[in-house]
C-alpha cells in the first residue's frame, strides 16, 4: 500500500519515550507510531460508542478506569 | 467487476486438484466489492447446495460447517476505515477462493511473548468448493488457507511483530492450526465462545513459512 512521508516535531522528552518504547518493543519508531495510531483510533471508536476503558489487575481482578480526554 | 485501485497484488500458487498441477493465483491485500460479489453470488449458493446434501445424508447440524453463518459483507462493513484491520483475499480463475480479516490491536497471551503485539486472525474462510471436509472429496484448489496464514505472518513481520499470530479456532479447524500450521494450543477460552485459542511464536512462524507450498 502506498505510503506518505511526514516530518514529526517532538520534544527531547517525547523523543526519549519514543526511543525507549521502540527499544522495548523492538520496533522501529515509524512502526511504533503507526501502531499507536491504530490503538488510538480503536479506543476513540469504543469511547464514542459509549464504552469505557479499564485496566484490570491480573491478580486482584481490580479494575481502574482510564480517563480519556 | 474489476478490482479496485490501491489493491496490492502478489502472485501465489494454488494446487488445482482435478488438473493435478499448480496454477497461478493472486493474493490481494484487501477484500473488495468483487470479492464480496463472489461470496454472495458463488459461495452462498454453493454452500446452501452442500448443506442440503448434508441434510439429505442425515448429517447432524453440529457437523455442518461452523462458519456457515459468517456474513462477509457485514464483517467488511464493520471494519471500514479502521486502521487496525487488514484484509486479504485470494483470486484464481476470476473467482475469490479465500478471504481473511486480521486485527493488529491485540496482544499475546503466551508466556514467552506475553503482552507483545501480534496479528490476530479474526476471520479466515476458503470457498466451499475448496473444503474437502465439506464436499467429501478432493477440493478444486488446495493451499488457500495456508497462503492466507503466510500472508498474516508476513504482515506481522512487516509491522514489527516478528511473525507472531493469534486466533480462536472453530472446532473443525483445531487440527489444522495445531498440526498443520504448528501453533501452540492455549486451551479453551471461556471469554470467547469457549473456542480454542492458538498462538504462533516467531520461531513457529519461520518453521511454517519454511515448510513451503506443501503445507
Amino acid at each position: 500500500m502506498a505510503k506518505k512521508t511526514m516530518t514529526l516535531n517532538l520534544t527531547d522528552a517525547e523523543m526519549r519515550v519514543l526511543d525507549t518504547l521502540s527499544e522495548q518493543k523492538q520496533m522501529s519508531k515509524t512502526l511504533l507510531l503507526r501502531q499507536a495510531l491504530r490503538l488510538y483510533q480503536r479506543v476513540e471508536e469504543r469511547l464514542e460508542a459509549g464504552g469505557k476503558l479499564f485496566i484490570e489487575d491480573e491478580s486482584t481482578k481490580e479494575k481502574s478506569e482510564i480517563m480519556m480526554l | 467487476m474489476s478490482k479496485e485501485e490501491n489493491v496490492e497484488v502478489s502472485e501465489v500458487y494454488l494446487f488445482d486438484n482435478p488438473e493435478n498441477a499448480f496454477v497461478e493465483a493472486e493474493l490481494w491485500d484487501a477484500i473488495t466489492e468483487k470479492n464480496l460479489a463472489d461470496w454472495e453470488a458463488d459461495w452462498i449458493p454453493h454452500l446452501f447446495k452442500l448443506l442440503k446434501s448434508l441434510k439429505q445424508k442425515g448429517v447432524v447440524r453440529k457437523l455442518w460447517p461452523q462458519s456457515r453463518h459468517w456474513h462477509w459483507s457485514d464483517k467488511v462493513k464493520d471494519i471500514e476505515g479502521k486502521l487496525s484491520n487488514q484484509c486479504f483475499s485470494i483470486v484464481c480463475d476470476s473467482s475469490t477462493q479465500a478471504m481473511l480479516i486480521t486485527d493488529l490491536a491485540r496482544r499475546s497471551q503466551l508466556d514467552v511473548q506475553k503482552h507483545s503485539h501480534l496479528v490476530y486472525v479474526d476471520f479466515i474462510e476458503v470457498a466451499p468448493w475448496n473444503r474437502k471436509e465439506l464436499i467429501g472429496h478432493s477440493p478444486k484448489y488446495s493451499g488457500a488457507g495456508s497462503i492466507l496464514i503466510r500472508a498474516a505472518i508476513e504482515l506481522s513481520k512487516q509491522e514489527g511483530f516478528r511473525g507472531r499470530l493469534g486466533l480462536h479456532s472453530l472446532p473443525q479447524a483445531n487440527d489444522f492450526y495445531e498440526n498443520k500450521v504448528g501453533m501452540t494450543d492455549l486451551g479453551l477460552d471461556k471469554n470467547y465462545q469457549n473456542l480454542r485459542y492458538f498462538e504462533m511464536t516467531p520461531e513457529q512462524a519461520d518453521e511454517f513459512v519454511m515448510k513451503g507450498e506443501d503445507s
